[in-house]
């Protein structure tokens, strides 16, 4: 190949990479004031693995506790479908939703800093219930039972959540004006409040039963916005739980509801066994109806036409609540009459896109499965930032302990290497951004030690071409016998090390996978900058200085 | 032109016996110490959560495990990460991986809150958080045998092809070496094991093979020439010839390494002590490993050399001639 080839490649390649490596743009989902939003953004195009840029990774797997699922495989499958409607609806950029071996399902959000209510909204939409409120007053019977439970206990405070202080305060405002037949009660509850904040409640007489008032239903209770957190502290504890009305369950509402000016929050005491799943459900969609407003309209299937006609015929007036992985969504209807293939969930005065949520939800989340995380990986955004300063101060040290060592002992020779080097940083990178690789940390910590091992084939061409000129050979005879000579040994641990990360790739994970990439691009990059850019160095010098021929400096 | 260790003539194959029982006393210490106590396996093979917390103030860490005591979460280990403001908490024991199987955020949200009860709302932050179930971390571990075990296969077959499986198989025996040094050092080290540790570890394989196959390169082509020498003395040739570049790419790498493990922070620390210990034992592995073993192989299954039957051939037969003529193509 002649020189002025070789050159073109070389000058070829740089350009390439340049053109791969420029700042683009592109439209992505970015976070502004908290809200997701499409925008235009200017970034080189390497991608950030999540513990570089922050995020969350999660493992979901079928949750069995409550059953045993016979083909997992098939409910992963809708399950995949789900989680994707959800985190899509969620607004994250660049989301990964895949279904992992048999049975798992992989979500990664970049970017996510609240990851409890990722988390939410990644296992919710599971699973639907149909439950029976209790007509038996069960929780009023057992009131005296967990307050006597609950007295002189001290329990920790809730974290309060900015939500629950806002409603604080609009609480407070809503108190001066307000002078129901309550006001007593409130004026206590907001005490507590306060109390809370300042770090810890003494459950004192009547410390269950002061925080819920009947609702408007048999079973139906409500308990303010700021109890909330206290009583899902309450209801948590395991002798509270052991002292709950046996066949019961208690359920949160999906909503709140304001009353009086202050903000409750539904509870509710339900029959533990739905009278229906979500597994017979096959289509639902949004509607209106003049009279009662917005609704979703749902069908079942044959079986579950049989067994909801059954169930409802004996619950006749009895109240339903629809519940949505344990919450439950909407005021319980009244069942009118025994429901089989059609039934319907008013909205109660809702808008439209409540009701075509509640739908998607529904048609999505009609699954017979519940999922639980197996695996949870959350890595803050400036643990991200921080390594990959680190990183890149790791690097340069790295790179000018290589530079002193290889310019120290090959001289001219080696700042050929040197701006070798420059290249192979230029091309690995380039590698990686063009085939869209995502950068981890081990890989960047791979990459950092690719700049030493990157030398090696420099270092075995450099030393045959000594002891080529040590045996009497001419300048030029020498370079050449080195390269040829040093050719064996370079592709062969080349392409045994190539393997290896191939493997290491085929059976890595997350990080470890990124490893391997950058694995891979080094060593190609780590070639073609050793063998063939080095070379041409050693023409075009060959070429330019003729006189200098009968001595190189190596 | 500056020079190390040029045109040396050191016989490094004497000392295989007095190398041997060092590197076996090596293993044996390393892994002897296992059965007083396993190897600090991190929560992604073993199941539990890890939590990375960042102080406004420096805690007491007393504090911090008896707050997690009163929580239920008893035998976490809390550690200083970084500086006396970073701790990890690591419940790992059963009972913390049994509760994960219910679902693996579980205990990080009760670790977060009632440290944040203890120390205030706004006193820490949580930098990095980790809930791994436990067959999670069963498939991780089978996932990271088959994957060394597959990479020896593959090198075997290579070499086999490059070379001849006497070498290829030599080559290997001294890489698995080096697998069982290297958890000798990570046990007494008491280096936590990580899935990055274990690509640290495949690192040390690959960079210790590379070793090998340039020495036994060397090897080849010394053979080739058709010295009037025993295969001992080509194996000291050669590794003497390869001295200098071995001296110098293990200046670069550990230069390299060297700058991982003191300005790459906290997480990278254990890679870089691996990668490390690497340097050493991957050289030494090539040379008092591969190269006996090599010698051995030669003894008990000698090449066909027609007459003579002793490993001492120095006349590289048809068969390796073929072998290596494909491989300087």
């Amino acid at each position: 190949m002649s020189l002025k080839w070789r050159i073109a490649i070389i000058f070829g390649l740089i350009a390439a990479s340049f053109w791969t490596l420029f700042p683009r743009t592109v439209v992505e989902r970015v976070k502004r004031n908290g809200e997701f939003v499409y925008d235009t953004v200017r970034r080189v195009p390497l991608k950030r693995g999540l513990d570089l840029q922050g995020g969350m990774h999660l493992a979901l797997e079928v949750d069995e506790s409550k059953g045993v699922v016979a083909d997992k495989s098939k409910a992963i499958d809708n399950a995949l479908k789900v989680v994707r409607n959800r985190i899509d609806e969620f607004g994250v950029s660049e989301p990964v939703v895949q279904k992992a071996g048999n049975d798992r399902i992989i979500v990664e959000l970049p970017g996510i800093d609240d990851p409890r209510r990722a988390q939410d909204v990644v296992q919710k939409s599971a699973f639907l219930e149909f439950q029976i409120t209790d007509e038996t007053q069960a929780l009023e019977k057992a009131l005296p039972r967990l307050d006597a439970l609950l007295k002189g206990k001290t329990v920790a405070a809730a974290v309060a959540t900015p939500g629950a202080k806002k409603d604080t305060t609009a609480s407070s405002a809503g108190l001066q004006s307000l002078f129901t037949a309550d006001t007593s009660k409130k004026a206590d509850s907001a005490k507590t409040d306060s109390a809370k904040a300042a770090g810890g409640t003494v459950g004192g007489p009547g410390a269950f039963s002061k925080l819920v008032q009947q609702g408007r239903m048999p079973g139906e209770y409500y308990v303010a916005q700021t109890d909330v957190a206290t009583m899902t502290q309450y209801l948590a504890l395991p002798e509270v739980a052991a002292a709950m009305p046996p066949g019961k369950v208690l359920r949160w509402s999906g909503d709140t509801v304001s009353l009086g000016g202050r903000i409750y929050r539904g509870l509710y005491v339900l029959d533990a066994k739905p009278i229906i799943t979500g597994e017979f459900l096959t289509d639902a969609k949004p509607n209106t109806s003049p009279t009662e407003g917005n609704l979703v309209q749902f069908t079942m299937n044959n079986e579950g036409a049989r067994r909801f006609r059954t169930e409802t015929g004996r619950h006749i007036k009895d109240y339903m609540a629809i519940v949505l992985d344990q919450r439950v969504m909407g005021q319980p209807p009244i069942i009118q009459s025994a429901i089989g293939v059609n039934g319907q969930i008013t909205m109660g005065g809702k808008d439209l896109q409540a009701a075509q949520d509640l739908a998607l939800v529904l048609r999505a989340g009609s699954l017979p499965v519940p999922l639980k995380v197996a695996d949870v990986r959350v890595i803050g955004a400036s643990l991200g930032q921080d390594s990959i300063h680190k990183s890149i101060v790791a690097g340069s040290i790295a790179i000018a302990l290589v530079v002193v060592i290889m310019l120290g002992y090959y001289r001219f020779s080696g700042a050929l290497a040197v701006a070798a080097l420059v290249l192979y940083i230029l091309y690995t990178l380039a590698a990686l951004a063009g085939f869209q690789a995502v950068l981890t940390l081990p890989g960047l910590a791979g990459f950092v030690l690719s700049i030493g091992i990157a030398v090696d084939a420099n270092v075995l061409i450099f030393e045959r071409i000594r002891e080529e000129l040590a045996h009497g050979k001419t300048v030029r005879t020498a370079i050449d016998e080195g390269f040829r000579h040093a050719m064996s040994a370079i592709v062969d641990s080349n392409v045994s090390t190539a393997l290896t990360a191939a493997v290491l790739y085929q059976y890595g994970t997350g990080p470890v996978r990124g490893f391997a990439v950058t694995l891979l691009a080094g060593i190609a990059a780590s070639m073609i900058t050793s063998i063939f850019v080095v070379r041409t160095f050693y023409m075009i010098w060959l070429n330019r200085s003729r006189d200098a021929q009968t001595s190189l400096s190596i | 032109m500056l020079r190390i260790l040029h045109d040396t003539n050191y016989d490094f194959i004497r000392w295989w016996k007095v190398m041997a029982a060092i590197t076996i006393a090596f293993i044996v210490l390393g892994l002897g110490s296992l059965a007083i106590k396993p190897l600090n396996l991190s929560i992604e093979f073993t199941g539990g959560t890890l939590m990375q917390l960042e102080f406004t103030q420096p805690p007491d860490v007393g504090q911090i495990r008896s707050t997690l005591d009163g929580a239920g979460i008893h035998g976490a280990e809390i550690q200083q990460f970084g500086t006396n403001r970073e701790f990890t908490v690591r419940a790992q024991d059963p009972a913390a991986v049994a509760a994960q199987s219910k679902g693996a955020e579980g205990i990080s949200v009760t670790i977060e809150r009632v440290l944040k009860q203890k120390f205030g709302e706004n006193s820490l932050r949580v930098v990095r958080t980790e809930g791994v179930g436990p067959r999670v971390g069963d498939e991780l571990k089978r996932g990271a045998i088959i994957a060394i075990l597959l990479s020896f296969l593959i090198t075997l077959v290579y070499l086999s092809i490059r070379f001849e499986w006497r070498f290829a198989t030599a080559a290997v025996i001294a890489t698995s070496h080096d697998v069982f040094t290297t958890i000798a050092f990570l046990k007494l080290m008491h280096l936590e094991i990580s899935l990055t540790v274990v690509a640290g570890l495949l690192t040390v394989l690959g960079y210790s093979l590379n070793d090998t196959i340039i020495i036994f390169d060397r090897v080849r082509e010394n053979l080739r020439k058709g010295r009037k020498e025993t295969l001992y003395e080509t194996l000291n040739r050669s590794i003497n010839e390869t001295l200098p570049r071995s001296i110098l790419t293990h200046a670069t790498v550990l230069a390299a390494t060297l700058s991982l493990l003191f300005f790459a922070g906290e997480v990278i620390r254990p890679f870089a002590w691996v990668m490390a210990f690497g340097i050493i034992t991957g050289t030494f592995s090539s040379i008092y490993v591969a190269a006996p073993v090599l010698l051995w192989i030669e003894r008990k299954w000698p090449r066909q050399t027609g007459a003579r039957q002793t490993s001492s051939t120095a006349t590289p037969t048809s068969r390796t001639r073929r072998s290596t003529a494909t491989a300087t193509r």
